[in-house]
């Protein structure tokens, strides 16, 4: 057995099956908690609770006035990061037909080359993010192991894609291998890490919105 | 057997001139990517040699390594490559048959101890002793160590004898296994394929006739001449790859525009073989070009890599059943965690108007 | 033979292909080989089986090469192609087998193409049936068996 074939069938396996528990564990462990009473009188004229949880993330796609200036950069990168990851993963025609044996559907996919450019974008975003947190003293001492796994397992499949399209450095099958296992590494760590926040960002947002709008708190 | 003659002496016996032998050694140099000015020196040396003693074993296999041989190429020039070696042994080609073909064989053995060059097509069975293939009773396991042990050097021609092939394909109900399992004390050479390509098998051994040693091979004993570049980095449809045109299914506009055939679950990226260069048929065509996606059969295990239509960058593994299992697990976890919160919280709320009523007088 | 151009049968692609700009390259470096030939009689031959050259590319090579004064056909294990270019020294050596399809064609730059000088070794053995032949009788099939 190659380590392709290690990787495509056995690492495959096993990461998706860890995936698929972590994400199932932490979301319903989440969701069936028993809910707080709500104490306080609802106030009037405040919106109901979706459109105050549909509120905040609406006001928190932009950070706020005093914040703007400290934040602009990370939001910015932040945007262009998750865009051009989006693109990425969604765009290659390789991707396409990978998602497409996983889930049965498939789109047209992008041209390579804009592929690769964003990909390359995407890996300077990267870059970038891991330099402010290691520049920035408060970011530096807030930041933990979780962070920084996180950070790597979500930068090393792109660094090894763009090796793999590029056949550069090694025979093109041991970077796809490679490139394979660093998404298996990937899901492998996504529920127990802060990539999780792909998913709970909705309820920790959600929440907090329609907790505080009904007390008529705008934050 | 005209073994001392030299080659030289046996074209010109043939009436076969230095011309004729120029222009095989120059399609060969062409082939094996020597340097174009080595096929004078070629000619020279191999009019100047003896012709190499080869002894040919058939083993688990179908007979498509001989006839890629023999069939492939066309009279004259071609066959020169019989005019190069003596084909002392070889059961489908020869005449002699049953206790005849065994005594060749011994006399052919005894004739060029030492001397001979062994090449294998098929895989060996070795489970419950290799009884599962056997000519006139000889287990191929033990015909194999009995003529390897004076050969010169081995070389395996077709995947089954250098990976195993089909034989070797899950469950590998014989045991089989690949001739450099067995052969450990003499150089073994793989040529893989299913078939090989005949210019590959010829040109191998030119080479160790006319160098008097072997090719350089690379990290499966694979000449690196025919199997230094992988198919994709040959192909001609590669530009289609680097700019993301892919056909989707075998008739779709991509696939009449000629586009790459990788979402067909073509190997070429993965297999290396010469048949982007060299191609079939005497340079005809070859899979892709005839719009089949390479099966990657020079590759050990081809028949075992998830499926011959499944794209490369997909998994192989039974993942939508492993998927379902593992959601089911972690909800069970998920709500036995809740459960659990949710009992604490009525324990401690319980424990909490206990000792409220408690402390009241 | 070569009356127009073709691609060799080396059908690497779509026959139309495109040009891709290596015949400039191969044809730069003829020019490097020849120059050399000129100087210090150092001869040469450039494999174009082994290039990547588009059929496009190969009929941009041989128009910009040309043909010259000399061409010649063997006839030997299949048909074979020489001729000399537009470009004394310059030698187009196209190898077809029996079946007419292409075995190996290259550029050779030498005086003269090594395909078509005999052989010492075929000389010496025509001789010798030569001698045989002459002592025999005219009618008798003289070839050699």
């Amino acid at each position: 057995m190659t380590l392709l074939d290690v990787a495509r069938g056995p690492a495959l396996e096993f990461a998706f099956a860890v995936f698929a528990i972590g994400v199932a564990w932490r979301l319903l462990s989440v969701l069936l908690l028993p809910w707080a009473t709500e104490r306080s009188a609802k106030r009037p004229g405040t919106p109901s609770r979706a459109m105050g949880a549909i509120g905040l993330f609406v006001r928190h796609l932009w950070p706020a006035g005093p914040f703007r200036r400290n934040a602009l950069f990370i939001t910015l990168n932040s945007y262009v990061f998750h865009l051009g990851l989006a693109i990425v993963v969604f765009g290659l025609a390789q991707h396409i037909v990978f998602l497409q044996n996983a889930f049965g559907v498939s789109w047209p996919s992008l041209p390579s080359g804009v592929v690769y450019v964003v990909a390359v974008i995407t890996l300077a975003t990267l870059a970038a993010a891991l330099a402010h947190r290691l520049t920035s003293p408060v970011l530096r001492l807030l930041s933990t192991f979780n962070d920084y796994m996180s950070w790597f397992v979500t930068a090393a499949p792109v660094a090894t894609g763009l090796l793999a399209v590029s056949h550069l450095w090694a025979p093109y099958e041991t970077l796809l291998a490679i490139h394979i296992l660093s998404v298996a590494l990937l899901l492998a760590w996504f529920p127990f890490g802060k990539l999780m926040h792909s998913f709970l960002v909705f309820l920790t947002r959600s929440e907090t919105g329609a907790f505080y709008s009904r007390r008529g708190v705008e934050i | 057997m005209p073994e001392r003659e030299t080659i030289g002496d046996v074209l010109a016996r043939r009436g076969v001139s230095r011309r004729a032998l120029l222009k095989y050694t120059s399609t060969l140099a062409s082939v094996m990517a020597l340097a174009p000015a080595a096929s004078r020196a070629m000619a020279d040396a191999l009019a100047k040699a003896h012709r190499q003693s080869v002894i040919w074993l058939s083993f688990q296999e179908c007979t498509g390594c001989t006839e890629s041989l023999t069939r492939s190429f066309n009279p004259n020039i071609g066959d020169l490559i019989f005019d190069v070696i003596s084909l002392d042994y070889h059961e489908t080609l020869q005449a002699a048959s049953g206790f005849a073909a065994e005594a060749a064989r011994e006399a052919a053995i005894a004739a060029n101890k030492g001397k001979f060059v062994l090449v294998v097509d098929g895989s060996v069975s070795t489970k419950d002793g290799g009884i599962y293939s056997t000519v006139a009773g000889k287990t191929n396991l033990q015909l194999l160590q009995e003529t390897a042990k004076d050969a010169l050097a081995v070389i395996a021609v077709g995947t089954c004898a250098s990976f195993g092939g089909l034989p070797h394909a899950d469950p590998n109900p014989t045991g089989a296994v690949p001739v450099s399992d067995i052969v450990k004390d003499k150089p073994v050479i793989n040529i893989p394929g299913c078939p090989p390509i005949a210019e590959a098998i010829a040109g191998t051994v030119a080479y160790i006739v006319t160098f008097g040693k072997l090719p350089d091979l690379d990290q499966r004993n694979r000449p690196r001449a025919f199997y230094g570049d992988a198919i994709h980095d040959r192909c001609y449809r590669r530009p289609f790859y680097d700019q993301g045109l892919f056909a989707a299914s075998f008739d779709d506009e991509g696939a009449r525009k000629g586009w790459c055939l990788y979402e067909l679950g073509c190997k070429g990226p993965v297999t290396y073989n010469a048949c982007a260069t060299i191609k079939w048929n005497g340079g005809v065509s070859y899979p892709i070009q005839s719009g089949h996606g390479c099966l990657g059969c020079s590759e050990p295990d081809f028949w075992d890599k998830g499926g011959f239509y499944k794209p490369l960058s997909t998994n192989t593994g039974n993942d939508a059943e492993i998927v379902g299992a593992a959601v089911a697990a972690g909800a069970a976890v998920g709500v036995a965690s809740a459960l659990i919160a949710r009992h604490r919280k009525r324990k401690a709320q319980t424990a909490k108007a206990a000792a409220k009523t408690e402390g009241q007088p | 033979m070569n009356a127009e151009p073709t691609d060799g049968g080396f059908r690497n692609g779509p026959l139309t292909g495109p040009l891709t700009g290596l015949a400039e390259a191969v044809f730069g470096e003829i020019a490097a080989r020849l120059q050399a030939l000129a100087d210090s009689g150092e001869e040469s031959v450039i494999d174009l089986r082994s290039l990547p050259l588009t059929p496009g590319d190969r009929r941009e090579l041989e128009e910009r090469l040309g043909h010259g004064e000399v061409c010649a056909g063997l006839d030997v294990g299949g048909l074979s192609e020489v001729w000399e270019c537009g470009y004394a020294g310059v030698w187009w050596v196209r190898h077809l087998g029996e079946d007419g399809m292409p075995r190996s064609e290259h550029i050779e730059i030498a005086a003269v193409p090594a395909i078509l000088v005999t052989h010492a070794g075929d000389i010496a053995s025509a001789a010798a049936r030569l001698q045989r032949d002459a002592a025999r009788p005219a009618k008798e099939d003289t070839r050699h068996a």
